[in-house]
């Protein structure tokens, strides 16, 4: 394993919550200056995966190395290498943004000049400069996000994880945070993106892990993750009386399921689409009703699980 | 820096942003010790309670009875209440039948009737019926002493009268007479003096406490005469207790129990922030950097003796402002055992938020140990005040141990050699308190 360029190595992963079982078997490899997406729903394991990685708990079986060491050991070598982006806003919040940044550079041993430099640019890069004296229990809800990613960001690593980074973030600032990511990722920093947005994951990950139940379920590009859809399009019209006989009729031209009252129909491969339109107009089905649209994540999540990945 | 003096300011920076903790830390304490120095009349020359309503009916014509009343009214303890409203405008002298529906609508909770016959030849002793309605026994218990004070020292004569009743009744007016008379010519023979003007003050029951005062020889103004001898019987009282009060053990156990109460109060709110730490995830973010558990515990330990060690030299230099508490010489011995005395306190901190799942059982949980450790260990009254059996509990508490400390350095003027049996008793009990606590965070759910 010592002779594997990964930056972090899974094989076999478990853990265990009492008698959960939060990962269950996790085999991943995420090399250097990768951006990986960790993909799936509520309750899938992606903050425990990240636990794992930064030490804060034990595996219970499998082996899991971080820069080729095992993470058990602990060191303050891979510690220092090492930003974790809390799913919570873990700040002090009776404190000034400038005091928190400055406490966590501390405990990654900046002090003097450096503290002082490094505090000042990721407050400018958050966009916070202007509000660096106001107490964090004052500041928004996107505000305390951005100030949270900051936080692990002082002591330059050289991987980071970020345990749903934006939840709660206003689209701009989602974006400037985005922005500022995808510069440090060409910079060279390693980057775990755990989401159960597929938008984000698809926008920014160059490799997406999809997980669920504490199983990975899928790994690769979304070149390759969509490639595993065995359909090129989708169809998705609403499941009303008026629709029930088209639906009875496209069985066996491919795939369908209805979910949450919206029938999807995926026409196996070589099904000319031409077919479908012809056999809504024959139904008297007004052409608004139906979207296509290309494979995504959600699919595919669909397509793994039975499931959609926001229930 | 390292990472334990890191978290530590940050712990100082956090409290001086919350108002609470510094109230709570600071203000309540010193609030308590000045009260309950207030109540307990702890070396200070103006205090003790002042204004009861105290209704007095006096029946007598005995000139000394009307003196009582006088000296009564002087008695700031006591606003003496002799009238009785009729309506909006008009009093009359308040009578013997007035006193039970009045005391019953609570306008006032003591009263003192002087009988016609306040001297009685039945029994030694006055003649006094005291009305009470002691809702609270320490107000009673104290209405009594002062009472009986002023009797003593402002009216002798009418125990004096007492006396000489009873002598009258049980030797006959003859020989009282006689005995009087040579008593008289004897005094007059050995001080000096008109032997006629004696006789006749022995006769009135005046054993010249009066002449105690009029040391130079003004006798203008009798009242101030007895005010004087009331001032040299208490003088002789309060030397005492002023003479104790240099070393000051009752300011020094009132600062002391009162400091290490909210002491412990302000430590376990610090260890019980630890849950609010978790719950934000700052552990998280705290330990993936090169911080260990025993990083973060440290830092609590620290800042809770840090806090206590600025705690207790503030309250006592407040002490020593307020009681003439002697602080200055023994500021090294105190300032060691106010560290251990704190670091008892945070290990207790430490062991409640370790045990409970919760913070708010820890809230509970600590606020009801600290206050029976407080009340029996002696931080509210002497712990001689208890049963003998409460007293052995006394001494399984850190109150009691961090009061004996405190007193034998501020009081026995002990030395470092003679405070080590206390030392050690707080630093074992630290050690095993913090032992078992780090044990419990790193088995429970603390920190993942
Ligand atoms: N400390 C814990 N004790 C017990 N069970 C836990 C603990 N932490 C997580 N779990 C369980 O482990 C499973 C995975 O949780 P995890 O937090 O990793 O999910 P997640 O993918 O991060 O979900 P979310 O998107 O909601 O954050 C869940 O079933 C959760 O209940
Ligand atoms: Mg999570």
């Amino acid at each position: 394993m010592s002779e594997s360029s990964a930056i972090v190595s899974a094989r076999g992963v478990v853990k265990r919550f009492g008698t959960l079982t939060a990962l269950d078997g996790v085999t991943l490899d995420i090399e250097p200056g990768e951006f990986f997406g960790l993909l799936g729903p509520n309750g899938a394991g992606k903050s425990t995966f990240m636990s794992l990685i930064s030490g804060l708990r034990s595996i219970d079986a499998g082996t899991l190395t971080v820069s080729g060491a095992g993470v058990a050991a602990g060191s303050a070598k891979a510690r220092q290498a090492l930003g974790l982006v809390p799913q919570h806003i873990a700040l002090y919040a009776d404190l000034s943004a400038e005091t928190n940044l400055r406490i966590f550079g501390e405990l990654y041993g900046l002090s003097g000049s450096r503290l002082k430099a490094r505090v000042s640019q990721l407050l400018e890069a958050v966009q916070l400069a202007d509000r660096r004296k106001d107490l964090v229990k004052e500041f928004s809800g996107g505000m305390q996000r951005r100030l949270n990613l900051a936080a692990a960001l002082l002591h330059e690593p050289s991987l980071l994880l970020c345990d749903e980074p934006t939840v709660g973030v206003d689209p701009q600032s989602r974006n400037a945070i985005f922005d500022y990511l995808e510069e440090l990722n060409r910079g060279g920093l390693t980057v775990i993106y755990s989401t159960h947005y597929m938008e984000e994951a698809t926008r920014l990950c160059s490799r997406i892990g999809v997980i669920d139940h504490g199983k990975i379920l899928a790994q690769g590009s979304i070149e390759e993750l969509l490639a595993q859809l065995p359909f090129e399009e989708e169809i998705r019209f609403p499941s009303l009386p008026e629709t029930a006989a088209l639906a009875g009729e496209l069985a066996g031209n491919g795939e369908l399921a209805t979910v949450d009252g919206v029938t999807r129909f995926r026409p196996r491969p070589g099904y000319a689409l031409s077919t479908f339109y012809t056999l809504t107009e024959r139904h008297g089905l007004p052409p608004r009703l139906f979207t296509s649209q290309r494979p995504t994540l959600e699919a595919l999540f669909l397509q793994l699980t039975g499931r959609m990945l926001r229930e | 820096m390292n990472p334990i003096l890191v978290l530590l300011r940050k712990d100082f920076s956090l409290l001086l942003k919350d108002r609470t903790s510094i109230m709570i830390t600071f203000a309540v304490p010193f609030a308590m010790i000045y009260l309950f120095g207030l109540i307990f009349n702890v070396n200070s020359t103006d205090s003790g309670p002042s204004g009861i309503p105290f209704a007095v009916v006096n029946q007598s014509d005995n000139p000394a009875a009307a003196k009582l009343v006088e000296a009564l009214r002087t008695e700031k303890t006591f606003k003496v209440i002799t009238e009785v409203k009729v309506d909006a405008k008009t009093t009359r002298p308040l009578t013997e039948a007035d006193l039970r529906p009045e005391m019953r609508a609570d306008r006032y909770r003591f009263a003192l009737v002087i009988p016609k016959d306040v001297i009685r030849n039945d029994a030694i002793g006055l003649h006094l019926k005291i009305y009470s309605n002691p809702r609270n026994d320490i107000e009673a218990q104290m209405v009594n002493g002062i009472l009986q004070r002023t009797l003593f020292s402002n009216v002798p004569e009418l125990l004096g009268q007492s006396l000489q009743a009873r002598a009258r009744s049980v030797i006959g007016d003859a020989r009282v007479s006689r005995f009087n008379g040579s008593i008289a010519s004897a005094i007059a023979r050995e001080f000096g003096g008109d032997e006629a003007e004696i006789r006749s003050r022995i006769d009135d029951g005046n054993f010249g406490f009066d002449r105690l005062g009029a040391g130079s020889g003004t006798q203008s103004a009798p009242t101030a005469g007895v005010q004087d001898v009331l001032s040299r019987i208490v003088k002789i009282d309060t030397e005492q207790v002023a003479g104790k009060d240099v070393k000051s053990p009752a300011a020094t156990l009132l600062v002391g129990g009162w400091a290490i109460q909210f002491l412990l109060f302000a430590v376990t709110a610090s260890a019980t922030a630890l849950f609010r730490e978790k719950e934000f995830g700052i552990f998280q973010r705290v330990l993936s950097a090169p911080v260990s558990r025993s990083d973060i515990l440290w830092s609590k330990f620290l800042y809770g003796i840090c806090l206590g060690l600025i705690q207790l030299i503030t309250l006592f230099s407040a002490g020593a402002i307020l009681y003439k508490i002697d602080i200055g010489g023994h500021l090294p011995l105190l300032a060691v055992v106010c560290v251990f005395a704190a670091a008892a306190c945070t290990s207790f901190g430490m062991l409640i938020a370790s045990i409970s799942p919760t913070p708010e059982s820890a809230r509970g949980l600590s606020t009801f140990v600290i206050m029976l450790m407080s009340a029996i260990g002696g931080a509210w009254f002497p712990v001689s005040f208890m049963p003998e059996f409460i007293q052995h509990f006394s001494r399984l508490t850190l109150v009691y141990w961090s009061m004996e400390g405190f007193s034998q350095v501020l009081w026995a003027h002990a030395t470092l050699a003679e405070l080590m049996p206390t030392l050690g008793c707080l630093a074992l009990t630290t050690g095993l308190v913090m032992g078992f606590s780090v044990w419990r965070f790193n088995k429970g759910r603390m920190f993942v």
